[in-house]
Formats: structure tokens, sequence, C-alpha cells
């Protein structure tokens, strides 16, 4: 603070921690406090209340009723059903007059309430995002390493272009080039009628099964544990790699006690990035399965807030997940022991 | 036996992408390679003419002008910051910066969309532009901070000796130093806006950028237009990412 000051005096110190305060406040704490507090109230009707709404209903019934008789009946017996009709409509002024202003009210429903299939969707997603994770982990190691430990400096310089490429593409588009691979006209499809696997009236429709999500999910996500395994490869001197195998370590043993410690960080930040991007993914499932699917938490999510309106079991379900991934990166952290400095470098 | 692994590998990257870039030369409607009818540049006229991309284009330069002089700054005073604080107070700071990284990027739209519903300003350009910059400044602090641990002290304590007024010292010290880090903070901050998707769906409300409006035409059918878009993006990123290599290399 102080060696701030000493640099570069107090006037730009203030604006360099104005800067970083709107943004930690105004874009982060402050939103996220938000979205928290509006998960743990609704807006509710007193019991007493409750009651009224039931008695204006009931009570419109009755003079619709009431109404129906009046227009056929003649003397005394109309005369009698106009008191009755206007002694209803009396009531019904006044308990409309105190009608009801739903009052706010702090209570965990909004979690507790979640339907025994949104708790499915929600492990399932998870589940799979867990997967991907997994997944990506097995296949990206040999790639990173074949990447930081190339033959050429030539050589390594192509293999990253080939893999920054698809990793830098829009995600929608990876995604869309599955979709066309997929589709009920899609590549796989036509490729299995020439075969004569498939009828050609009758193509199997892959967007409709869950599993499309996860291929899709894959190709992705994996390249986000590409390149935190080859940045912290890159650190790793060959010559220890070397000194392992002459001592007569086996290829398997170098893996096991050179690279793969090395690699933890790595590792760690891949399992992250991986997990948190395919559990908080809205445009997988949303694309593959054309919006009618339910499969993806995130998909809940967002049709609390968009369609049924209600952001409060809304932002309920998303500080859910959000608790989920923070669980997933201390799970992480630990079991790999690894710290945040290293997380984000 | 790698080799092959490699090769494998990137067939699988690669092969969806070049087939969707192929499929945008068929003169077929439905964007697929078969039935083939023949090369056409047909579908880059039209997309010329989609006023609804258009001006999801021009919404997307919007947003991205906007978060990139937003993000630079705040990245850059934090990562000043964070230099020189050292302890569980700068531990604790560093961590709630970078923890946007690490949220789920709906989560980011949601809360933005929650806190400015506050102030009555609904979903839109505005709110999508404060959501994504609460994530990019974290990038924009990493890159600017990873240059800063390199820097050479001693030089902004010659020119203070020397009398420079900190305004100055700043101006012409500390900043043609972090040159090259600001000019990469500012690029990954523009391309992180235009690309994002998940944060910005949510925050988007009744508007829409590029890239949603990309998202929401894919659930209604395939046009080979966004074929069209495809080979536009793979270019630009194949242009791109050859640079980034080439300089790296040159660098070493």
């Amino acid at each position: 603070m102080n060696r701030l000051v000493a640099t570069y005096g107090r006037t730009l110190t203030a604006l360099f921690w104005a800067l970083l305060l709107v943004w930690l406040i105004a874009l982060v704490l402050v939103p996220t406090g938000m979205m928290v507090e509006s998960s743990l109230w609704r807006m509710e009707q007193t019991t007493a209340e409750a009651q009224d709404s039931l008695d204006i209903d009931r009570l419109y019934n009755d003079i619709s009723v009431a109404e129906l008789d009046r227009s056929s009946a003649i003397g005394a017996k109309a005369a009698q059903l106009d008191a009755k009709l206007a002694a209803m409509k009396r009531q019904v002024a006044t308990l409309e007059g105190r009608e009801i202003v739903p009052v706010k009210v702090y209570t965990l429903r909004n979690y507790l309430s979640m339907s025994g299939l949104h708790v499915r969707v929600f492990v399932r997603t998870l589940f799979y995002s867990a997967l991907v994770t997994l997944l990506a982990a097995v296949v990206c190691y040999p790639v990173a390493y074949i990447a930081a430990f190339a033959r050429s400096a030539r050589h390594g310089a192509l293999i990253l272009l080939a893999l920054l490429v698809p990793y830098s593409i829009n995600e929608l588009l990876r995604i869309y080039a599955w979709l066309m691979v997929l589709d009920y006209h899609g590549l796989l499809n036509t490729l299995l009628i020439r075969a004569g696997i498939v009828p050609a009236d009758d193509p199997i429709r892959f967007l409709e099964y869950p599993g499309s999500v996860f291929l899709a999910m894959v190709y992705a996500y994996i390249l986000f544990m590409v390149f935190p395994l080859y940045n912290t490869l890159t650190t790793l001197e060959r010559s220890q790699i070397e000194a392992a195998r002459d001592l007569g370590a086996s290829a398997w043993l170098i893996h096991r006690r050179v690279v793969i410690p090395h690699a933890k960080p790595g590792f760690a930040v891949g399992c992250v990035m991986t997990f948190m991007l395919s559990a908080g993914s809205y445009s997988v499932p949303r694309i593959i399965s054309r919006g009618t699917g339910g499969d993806w938490f995130t998909q809940l999510i967002y049709r609390q807030f968009y369609e049924a309106h209600n952001w409060n079991i809304g932002a309920a379900y998303a500080v859910t997940l959000l608790l989920a991934c923070l669980l997933f990166i201390a799970l992480v952290m630990a079991s790999f022991r690894v710290s945040l400095r290293d997380i984000a470098r | 036996m790698l080799g092959v692994y490699l090769v494998c590998f990137l067939v699988y990257l690669f092969l969806p992408l070049a087939l969707m870039a192929a499929a945008a030369f068929n003169s077929f409607p439905q964007p697929a390679l078969v039935p083939w009818q023949g090369f056409t540049w047909h579908w880059f006229g039209v997309l010329a003419h989609d006023e609804r991309l258009i001006s999801g284009l021009w919404h997307t330069l919007i947003v991205g002008v906007g978060v990139t002089v937003v993000a630079v700054p705040m990245g850059l005073a934090a990562a000043l910051i964070l230099t020189r604080l050292q302890g569980r107070a700068g531990g604790l700071l560093y961590g709630l910066l970078v923890s946007p990284i690490l949220t789920p990027g709906v989560i980011l739209g949601i809360s933005t969309l929650v806190f400015w519903r506050q102030f009555d300003v609904s979903g839109g350009l505005f709110v999508a532009g404060a959501a994504q910059t609460s994530f990019i400044a974290s990038y924009c602090m990493l890159i600017i901070m990873a240059r800063l641990q390199r820097q050479d002290r001693s030089l902004e304590e010659a020119a203070l000796d020397l009398g420079a007024t900190p305004w100055l010292l700043f101006r012409r010290v500390t900043l043609p130093f972090l040159a090259p880090a600001l000019l990469s903070a500012g690029f990954v901050a523009f391309l992180q806006s235009i690309e994002n998707y998940n944060t910005t769906v949510f925050a988007i409300g009744g508007e829409s950028t590029l890239v949603t409006e990309i998202g929401s035409r894919l659930r209604f059918g395939l046009s080979p237009a966004v074929n069209v878009i495809g080979v536009i993006f793979l270019t630009v990123t194949v242009l791109a990412a050859s640079l980034f290599v080439l300089l790296r290399s040159q660098r070493r």
C-alpha cells in the first residue's frame, strides 16, 4: 500500500484502488450477494389473505349462480334474489378492498422445493461433467506431453498451432459442427444409410439421445485440459526425463514418478476449467437438444428465469450450481495439493 | 506410436470443422456434403443481406469495445496493487479477483441480471457488457501481473530519484514497460467478449449479439449461412493463431 503511494503518488494510487473496488464490489461481490439474497426469499400471501382470495372466488361463483336463477325468477322470488345478489356484491367489494399484497418471506423453500426430477437432472449434470473431465484428462495428457516434448522447436510450434485453432474457434461453431454430424439428415445418418445399416426412410434420431450432448460436450471443452497441461509440462526440464531414463526407469515409471507429479498444477487447472465449463454449459444442451430436452441443469435455470419468470427459484438453482462448482474446486485443490495461486497462473 | 495417437486426436478435432466449412460451399439448401449439388458462393451473399445477423454483429462490436475499454484499466489497476500487496490480505484479494474465471458463465450472467434489476435496468447490451467485464477483467489482470513479475523496480526508483512526478513515471516508465501485456490483454478481452455465449445469453434479455443470434437460429433448423460464418471464423482464427505461434517462437 505504502509502496504504491511511494511510487505512483496519492492520486494515481487512489485511482487504482477506485478501479479495483468498482470491479470487485459492483461487478463481482454485490451481484453475487444479491443473487444469493434473492434465492432466500419469495413473495407469499399470508394465510388470512389466502383465505380471502378463496372467499372471493367462491362468492363470484355464487353470484353467477344467483344471476342465472334471477334471469328465470319472477315476483317475490326475484326481489329476494336481488337482495341476496346485492349483499354478495357488497361482500366481494369489501374483500377486494383489502386485496392481497404478497409479502416478502425469507425461506429456504426455493432450495427445498426442488422436485425429484430436477434433483435427478442436477445429479446427472454433475456426473456427466465429472466424466467429461476425467475423459479429457486421460485423452489430453499424452497430447500435452507430445506437444511439450516435440522433436524440434518447429515441430512443437506446428502442434501448438494445430491445437490452438480448434481451441480458439467459437464454442457455438464447434457445437454446430457436431450438430451437422448427428442431425436427423446429418452426416452420420447419411453414411449409415449408404452402408445399408439404417433404412433410408427411417434414420436414427441421434440428437434425442442424452449421449449426444455428452459427445458434443467432450468435443467443445476437451482442449481446456490440453493447454494447462502443456503450460506446466513446458517448465519441466528435458534433462530430468533423460536422467530418469539413464537410471533405468521404464517409460511408465518416468511418467508416474517424474512427469505426472510435475504436471499436477496443470491437471488441477484443467480439471477445474473443464468441469466448470461442462456443468455450467448452456450452449451445448440448448443447441444439441434444440431446446426441447431438459437434460442439463443450466436449462432448468434458464427456464426459471425466462419462461416461468420465477427469479427467486432461478437464483436458488444458480446458487446450487455455484456451490457444486466451488466444492469441486476445493476437492481438486485438496487432492492435487495446489493453492489458488498455482491454479490461476 | 505417440505420433499416431496425436494424428488421430487432430483428425478428431479437425474433421467436424472441415465438414462444416466445406458444407458452406454446397448449393444444396441444407448444410450438408451429400448430396453435393455443386460449388457456390451463394450463401456468402445470403449472409451479407441478413439484417439480424448484421445488427447482431454491430452489437457484438459495441459490447466488445466497451468491455475492453473498461476491463483493461481495471485489470491493470488490480495487477499493480496486487504485486505490491503481500500476506493474507493480498491472498484474499487475489482469490476474490480471480474467482469470476472459476465461476460458471451462466452464474455471472444471472447475478449481474439480478443486480441491475434493482436499478430497473433490464437485460440488454449494457448488462451483458457488465457481466462479461466481471470475468474478462480477471484475465487482463493475470496477463498484466505475469509481466509485472518480471519488472525491474530499480528503473522506477531511478526515475523518482531523478525527480519524475508520479504521472510522468507512470506514463513514461510503467506504461511503456507494460505495453506488450496491455496489448495482449486488450486483444484477449475483445476476443473473449466477442466469443462469449453462456454469460451473454442470460444477461442480454431481448437484444442479441452475433453469437446469441447464431445460438437462437441453430434451434430452428440449419442454414448454410451459419456455415459461412464458420468459414469466416475459421479463416480469421487460423490467421490469428499462426501469427501468435510465429511471434511466440521468434521471441524464444
